[in-house]
Formats: structure tokens, sequence, C-alpha cells
């Protein structure tokens, strides 16, 4: 690496850049082409190695992965035996099945062997990228069902991840910057009821207003109640998945600005005669958004797991819903890919959001 | 220190209100004219391009879960179901027109039964042809059920053939095909023997699970065969696309043979989306963007019953508690026949609000044989003589009760009815328990309640689909009831031909069953509850759930 030119502003910006292309693309309803995955994929990975290099955690890195590794095993394994152990069957239903249809159905499933040599069976299908075949969609491959859903999942989380701190970061710093006016009160007041209302009610109430009119009839048919076909349709879900991290990521803001306001350099930026706008722009906002990046993790989460509604909700067509039935019908191997798949996501963000850190303040350093 | 909105320059405010009024703009453009509304396009699957779904050629229907299956011997739910009975035909089919249900031929041309109902001759039509040009043949027929009944296909539907001979065996792996009682007995006809005589055998033919199949095209693309490349089915519609967890659509196959025959299906493209929210499907319904909703929530009734798209029919389903006739105080017949005599059905039906009949027939409103003044009616003063003739002279002697149900909102109401009916009449204390689906199914067959919910959907209109469940060696006899009379009477009736002779060894059995042991309580006879769009006519509405669309039509 040379002092004087840092590639590190050019990843940053092209990875923006070409993030924002694709948001493009996908909003204009033209679908996006493979390369551009490969190439965003290959962009990705290349600033983030170079974030780990420069900011010199490739042992932490390491480190971090090995403990991922062991940690989704742990999960596998717990989800395995617990859905042995739970009360009733993937074949058990309304109509109770003959002993000789019952015996062949288990002994399709191999579901009549030991739990131990079913566990090892499984390992050695993940060892091979094989997640098994679904019971309850028979016949149809776990991975086929996430490549199916995930993108419509993602799409809807992306959207409303992007809708949470465009909408989440401006109100936290008006909020601060107008401390303890009306506006301040009122913003938050808005942000509280964010965070306490559930989706499941926000969801339909959007409905109620933008796609029946109800009460206010001059909003009647402005947007479909349901689906996921084009941009249209997903202004409300993204609105109703966004609100709260969004009510969250404002309260965060605010909360941290209103630190870093107080701390020594801005004053100092201040006594230097720097434009108000500046400091608050400049020292202020790129200070407090590491409490903010560290909610990111768990708020991604919230995302995948708060999905699962508003996918019902809307009639959306992505993963959410598989989390919660596969349960119900106790579909093991979709289960276990489902858990397997949002426990790995979890773990990576976590991880990006912590090599992110030293990204924003050099002051962070990981490799200790 | 002063605030940033002061200082923000002036345009740059400007522009941001112009972007603001502009996307509002925008999106309101967009959204006056959903382009949905008059033609849907859709991708094909592979390289076939797009294909225009015209609204008005278009029936828009909805499935709550995404099919399981198209393999329609290994499906056994309705939402595939309710794909396959327009995609397939069996070899018999239900005249959808006959509030009765009688059957018609399908595939086969006709249907003959000698030696008293044993031996069935089936002979299949000339001019079926599959999708692809190929000719129908009884080896397809005879492949399908040897599918079905092999021990690897594991198909959880194959006790639908068990009647003829050896089949069950076969299934089980302890005889060879050869020995399955199925020949092919000239060029289009096959003859089945059956273990005895059984004279609703032809309803058998109906299901999805005795379809014929094209083993070829099983062979060539394994499990993918399905998919809408590469399926070939032969009924008024095919299936040309299916997106995952999103969308089927079918259109007219103008292949049908039964085009030739008067029944050519009218509407030429199906669209079934996948809305898993019954909340969701009436948003949608209420958008015109479903033509109709099948299941509506309980809550909602009350706002759509009056309205002119509502359509009630009675469903061949019944809703009963059971009695665990082994725990005390259910092992005492006189006082399960107190319960049952304690229970005003009026009460529940009110509660439910939808259309239900109230039975105390084990057999459902609408069904063959249906008697409406079979089984112990209301009657609390008889019902408390009953508890003390059962030796409990005090209601506090009688032992703890628990009504199980699994956990749902109707079940929930109607045990809090039924619990707060005991308390007032007989003056016994009952308490409530519910647990997830799976789990309940568990202790269904482990250790149930003295008292739980159950409910069971016929699988062909005959009564023997009723009257079997509670024979002694039955997996549904979950009462764990025994009597070799009752076994008796329900086995003979099922073997006789004469349907008047039937009935009144069923009505025997039923006295046996429903005014003497009781060891269920049956409650109401269900309804389904359907929104149909004004612009589909002749819509499917039957008493069996079979959403055949080849006679609807659209305005």
């Amino acid at each position: 690496m040379t002092k004087s030119f840092s590639l590190g502003p050019v990843l940053g910006w092209g990875l923006l850049l070409l993030a924002f292309a694709g948001i493009a693309t996908d909003l204009s309803d033209n679908s996006i082409p493979t390369w551009y995955w490969l190439v965003l994929a290959a962009w990705t990975a290349l600033s983030l190695v170079y974030a780990i290099l420069r900011g010199q955690m490739l042992v932490f890195v390491t480190k971090r992965l090995f403990e991922a590794v062991l940690v989704l095993f742990v999960i596998v394994l717990s989800t395995f035996l617990m859905l042995r152990y739970l009360p009733g069957g993937p074949f058990d239903s309304e109509k109770a099945l003959p002993p000789e249809i019952k015996a062949n159905i288990e002994a399709k499933y191999g579901l009549n062997r030991p739990v131990a040599l079913q566990f090892l069976s499984y390992m050695n299908g993940l060892a091979h990228g094989d997640l098994g075949e679904s019971y309850k969609y028979i016949g149809r491959p776990i991975s086929e069902i996430i490549a199916e859903t995930l993108p419509v999942s993602f799409q809807l989380g992306l959207y409303s991840l992007l809708l949470a701190y465009v909408l989440g970061i401006p109100i936290g710093v008006i909020s601060a910057a107008k401390h303890n006016t009306y506006i301040d009160n009122g913003l938050m007041i808005v942000a509280i009821s964010g965070v306490a209302l559930p989706s499941f009610i926000v969801g339909p109430v959007l409905v109620m207003i933008f796609s029946f009119g109800v009460p206010i009839s001059f909003f009647h048919g402005w947007l479909p109640p349901a689906l996921w076909e084009s941009p249209v349709y997903y202004i409300l879900p993204v609105i109703t998945l966004g609100l709260r991290p969004a009510a969250i990521i404002a309260r965060m803001t605010r909360a941290s600005m209103l630190d870093v306001i107080n701390a020594d350099f801005v004053r100092t930026a201040r006594a230097k005669g720097l434009n108000s706008n500046v400091v608050l722009y400049k020292h202020v906002l790129r200070n407090s958004l590491i409490p903010v990046l560290t909610i990111s993790g768990p708020l991604i989460a919230g995302i995948l797991s708060g999905s699962f509604i508003v996918e019902i909700v809307f009639g959306i067509p992505g993963m959410g819903k598989h989390l919660v039935q596969s349960v119900t019908n106790r579909d093991y191997p979709l289960i276990l890919g489902m858990t397997l798949l949002f426990s790995a996501m979890l773990v990576l963000a976590n991880l990006v959001v912590d090599v992110l850190y030293s990204v924003i303040d050099p002051r962070i350093r990981l490799d200790s | 220190m002063r605030s940033c909105s002061q200082t923000l320059p002036r345009t740059l405010r400007r522009i941001g209100l112009w972007m603001l009024t502009g996307g509002a703009a925008a999106m309101f453009i967009a959204s006056c004219t959903p382009p949905e509304n008059r033609e849907m396009i859709v991708e094909r699957p592979g390289d076939a391009g797009k294909l225009r779904l015209p609204m008005k050629d278009s029936l828009r229907i909805s499935l709550t879960t995404e099919p399981p299956t198209l393999d329609w011997h290994k499906g056994s739910d309705t939402v595939s179901n309710q794909i396959l009975c327009n995609i397939m035909e069996g070899l018999m089919q239900y005249d959808l027109s006959d509030p009765q249900l009688r059957l018609k031929p399908g595939l086969a041309a006709k249907i003959e039964s000698r030696d008293s109902a044993r031996i069935w001759v089936i002979t299949l039509r000339d001019d079926v042809e599959w999708s692809d040009g190929v000719k129908l043949t009884p080896q397809h027929v005879i492949d399908g059920w040897k599918r079905l009944l092999s021990k690897e296909t594991a198909a959880d539907s194959s006790y639908f053939l068990y009647p003829i001979k050896n089949a069950r065996e076969y299934n089980r792996g302890a005889k060879d095909w050869k020995d399955v009682g199925v020949t092919i007995s000239g060029e289009n006809q096959i003859t089945v023997e059956l273990t005895q005589s059984m004279s609703y055998f032809p309803f058998v033919l109906t299901h999805h699970s005795t379809f014929p199949i094209r083993l070829d095209l099983v062979e060539k693309f394994g499990n993918r065969w399905t998919d809408p490349q590469n399926i070939v089915t032969l009924g008024p519609y095919r299936l040309t696309v299916w997106q995952h967890d999103k969308l089927v659509v079918l259109s007219r196959n103008e292949n049908y043979y039964g085009a030739k025959h008067g029944d050519k299906p009218q509407i030429q493209f199906i669209v079934a989306r996948i809305i898993p929210e019954q909340s969701t499907e009436l948003s949608l319904f209420a958008a015109a963007q479903l033509d109709s909703v099948h299941g509506l929530p309980s809550v909602e009734l009350k706002r759509l019953r009056p309205t002119p798209e509502y359509r009630e029919v009675p469903r061949l389903g019944t809703y009963y508690y059971g009695f665990n006739i082994h725990k005390a105080p259910m092992d005492r017949k006189l006082f399960r026949q107190a319960i049952a005599r304690a229970v005003d059905r009026q009460q529940i039906i009110k509660l439910l609000g939808g259309g239900e009949a109230p039975i105390t027939d084990w057999l459902p409103f609408g069904m063959i044989g249906y008697e409406a003044d079979r089984g112990l009616s209301f009657n609390p003063e008889l019902a408390r003589e009953l508890v003390r003739k059962a030796g409990y002279k005090k209601p506090e002697d009688v032992p703890k009760i628990e009504i199980s149900f699994n956990t749902r909102d109707d079940h929930q109401r109607i045990a809090e009815n039924v619990q707060a009916q005991l308390k007032t009449n007989l003056g016994i204390r009952v308490e409530l328990k519910n647990e997830e689906w799976k789990v309940y199914l568990t202790s269904l067959k482990t250790d149930p309640a003295q008292i739980f919910r159950m409910g069971w959907q016929a699988d062909y209109p005959d009564p023997h689909t009723f009257m079997s469940l509670l024979l002694s060696f039955s997996e549904n006899n979950y009462p764990r009831w025994k009597n070799t009379a009752y076994d008796e009477l329900v086995l003979k009736a099922a073997s006789l031909i004469d349907m008047n002779e039937r009935l009144k060894l069923y009505s025997e059995a039923k006295q046996i069953l429903l005014e003497d042991e009781v060891p269920v309580l049956p409650l109401y006879s269900s309804v389904n509850q359907i929104l149909v769009s004004g612009r589909v006519e002749n819509y499917p509405l039957n008493a069996m759930e079979i959403f055949a669309y080849k006679g609807a039509r659209l305005k």
C-alpha cells in the first residue's frame, strides 16, 4: 500500500455506486443481470478484504470465522435434537395413517434409523452442500426453496433497511439539533410509537388508508393492498417493515449526537469558527454513527425475523413464512435449512459490522 | 448553536420540496393505473417468453399454501387437489351439477360390477389423449396404481386402493404385484378384483391417487416431472406456469377429450395466487384482484354474510367431541350419555354464525343416510338424572374433566361454550386445555383428555367413510372404543349392494354408537363459506369441495 494513494475511498464509493445502480435497475422494474451480482460480490469481497488488511484484522476475522463455524455446528446439532424430541412428527395429520403406510414413509426418509445416524447422514449431506429435500413440499430441494424465496425477502429487507437509515438518521439529526423544542418532542413521540407499534397493526392500517381510502377517501386505490409484482407493490410492505428500525435508528442517532455535541473536540471545532452545519455534519454526525452501526447487526436480525409477519400480511412470496410454517409442519429439513441460513446471515452481519467499525473510526482496533 | 434547518441553503430546501411532490405525483400516477387490473404478464418457464393473461379470460383464485406437490400419487392435501382436479381427471368423476354428487363416467366409458360388486370391469374411452398427443391406455392406469401402491413411493393415500385384493399386502411388501387383483382384460379394459364386495368402489376412482400416469416421463425427469415444461396431463386445463410460493397458472387444454362430449372448459386461464393469510385474501378480493375466497375467517362472517358475493354450501364434514372412554368419569356409559344430553348444539351454531347445521347424527347433514333424529338430543333434566344414575350423587363427586383442543380461535370459543353449558346444565366444573396442532395429534394418540375435539371430512360421499372411523381397528378411532356388534354391522353394510339395506344396518350401528355407547358427541356438520365475484357464473360449489373450474364462466 502506498501512502499517497488510498484504495479505500475508491472501493467504498464504487460499492455505493454499484448498489445504487442495482437498486435503480430493480426499482425501474427491470431484471438485474447475473453479471451484476458477480461484479457486486467480487467488489464487496475485495472491499472487505481491503478493510481487513488495512485495519490489520486478519487474525481477528479468521478467529471469528472459526468461531462462526463452531456456533453454526452447535445450532444445527441442537436444532436437530430438539426437533426429534418435539412432540408430533412431519407426517402426522388429521387422518391417521395405517401402520404400513407410516412404515413406508419412515423408511423412505430414513426416520426409522437411530437419531445419531440420521444426524450423521444430515451432516454428511451438509458437508457436500446438500440441505436435503422438504417433507412437506414433496421432493423439492431445500436449496431450491431458498434460491426462490430468499431474493424476495432480501429485496424487502434491503429496502426496509434503506428506508430505516434514510428516515431514521435525518430525524435523529434534526431532533438533536433542535434539542428540547416542540419539533424534537414531536419527532420523538412519533419515533416511540414507531418502536411500539407492531407490524401486524401498521400493515393493515396502511392498507386501509392507502388502498381502501378509509377514513380519507382521497387515498382510495393509491397503492395495492398486497402482492409483490412491481415497485408500486413494494411501498406499503417496506414502510411497514422499515418503520420500526427507522424509529430505533432515529432515537439512537439523537442520543449519540447529543453525547457528541458536548464533547471537547466539538467545542474546539466551533471555537475555530467553523460553520455550525459543518461541525454538525462533519464532526458530530460521523462520530455519532458508531452506536448506530452497533445496532445494525441486531437490526438486520429484527428485519429478518420481522419479515415473516409483513410477508404474511402482504402475501409476499418470501422466505419468512417458511421459517415459521416449517415448524408447524414439522418439516425437519426445511426447519434446519432455514435455521442454518438465518444464523449464518446473523453471524456474518455482526462480523461485517465489526469490520466496518474500524473503517468509520480508525481509533478502533480489533486485533488485540 | 443555531439549528440546521434555518441555515440550510434555500435552494436545497426547494429541491427537497420538489422531489417530495414529484415523488408523490409519480407514485400517484403509477398507482392510478395498475395494469394488473386489465392484463397480467407472467414469465413462462424456461425461455418460453411471456404469457399475457387478459383479465376478461382469467379466473383469479387463491391457494392457502404453495401446493405441496402436483405428483398426484404423492399429494394428499386439499391445496394440491385444487390444482390436480383441474389438470387431471379420474376414471370416474362427480357430476358437479348434481347436489347429490352422483358419479358420471370420466376416463372410463363404463364400469360394470360382477359377483355382487366384488369384480369390477372398467372400459376406458378410446378417444382420450394426453396433452402431448399420446393415447391413454389401460397400462397407464395400471402403472399409476402400481406406483401408488409400491413401497418405494411411500404414498400416504395408498389406502384408497386397499380394497383391491392383495393391494395392502403389496404396499406392505408382503406380496408381489402379480398377486394384486388388477388385470388388463381387453384392448381397453381393466378387471379389478376386490377382497370383498364393495358397492361404492367407483367413488375411489374419482380420487387423484388413482389417476393414470405416464411412467416414461416420470422416469425421464425424476422429481421434476411435475414442472410445467415437463408435465403431461389430460384434464380440462394444463399447468403452464408454476412460480413456487407465488403463482400457478393453468391454461385451457385444447386437446381435452371432454370438449368432444359437451364439457368444454369455458374460461381460458386460471390464475392461482398463493396467499396464506385470509385477511389478505379478503383485501385482494375487495380490491378486485381475486375472484373468489374460500374459507372465511369467522370474525368476518357477520360483515360478509349479507353481501351478494357470499355463498354457503354444506360440506360433508363433522365437528365432534370424542370421549376417552378409558378415563374416569368418561368410562361410565351413563355419564357419557349425560354429557351428550347436556350440550345444546344450537348455542354453538349461534356462536359460529356461519350457517353450520347442528347434528346429533354421526353422518353429516347432506350425506345419504343422514338421520336428523338419530342420537341424543338436548335434555338437561334427563342429563342430570343420568349423572346420578352413573353413580355421582352430587356434581362435586364427578372427577376432574378436561376438554382439549388444538389451538385455534373457533375451537377455543366452542370449548368455552361447552364448558359453560356443562356448568349450568349439570353443575360440573370442566377445565380447558389447548395444544399446538402436532402436539395435539400426539397426545390424541398417546393420552387423550377425557373430552377432545376432532373433525372428519368425507373421502367420498358414502356413509362408509364416516362409519368406518369407529371400527375397533381403525387408526382414527381416537376414543379407542371397541364394540363387536358395531364392527359386524358396519362391515356387513359395506359389503352389501342394495343401498336401502345398507342404510338399515348403518342406522342400527348408529343406534349403538350414538344412543347407547356414546364414545363420540357430534356437534355440527360444517359448511363451506365462499366469496365469489359477480363476474363469475357457475362457480363450483359442492359438498366435497371439489374446485373443478371447467363448468365456470366469466361474464
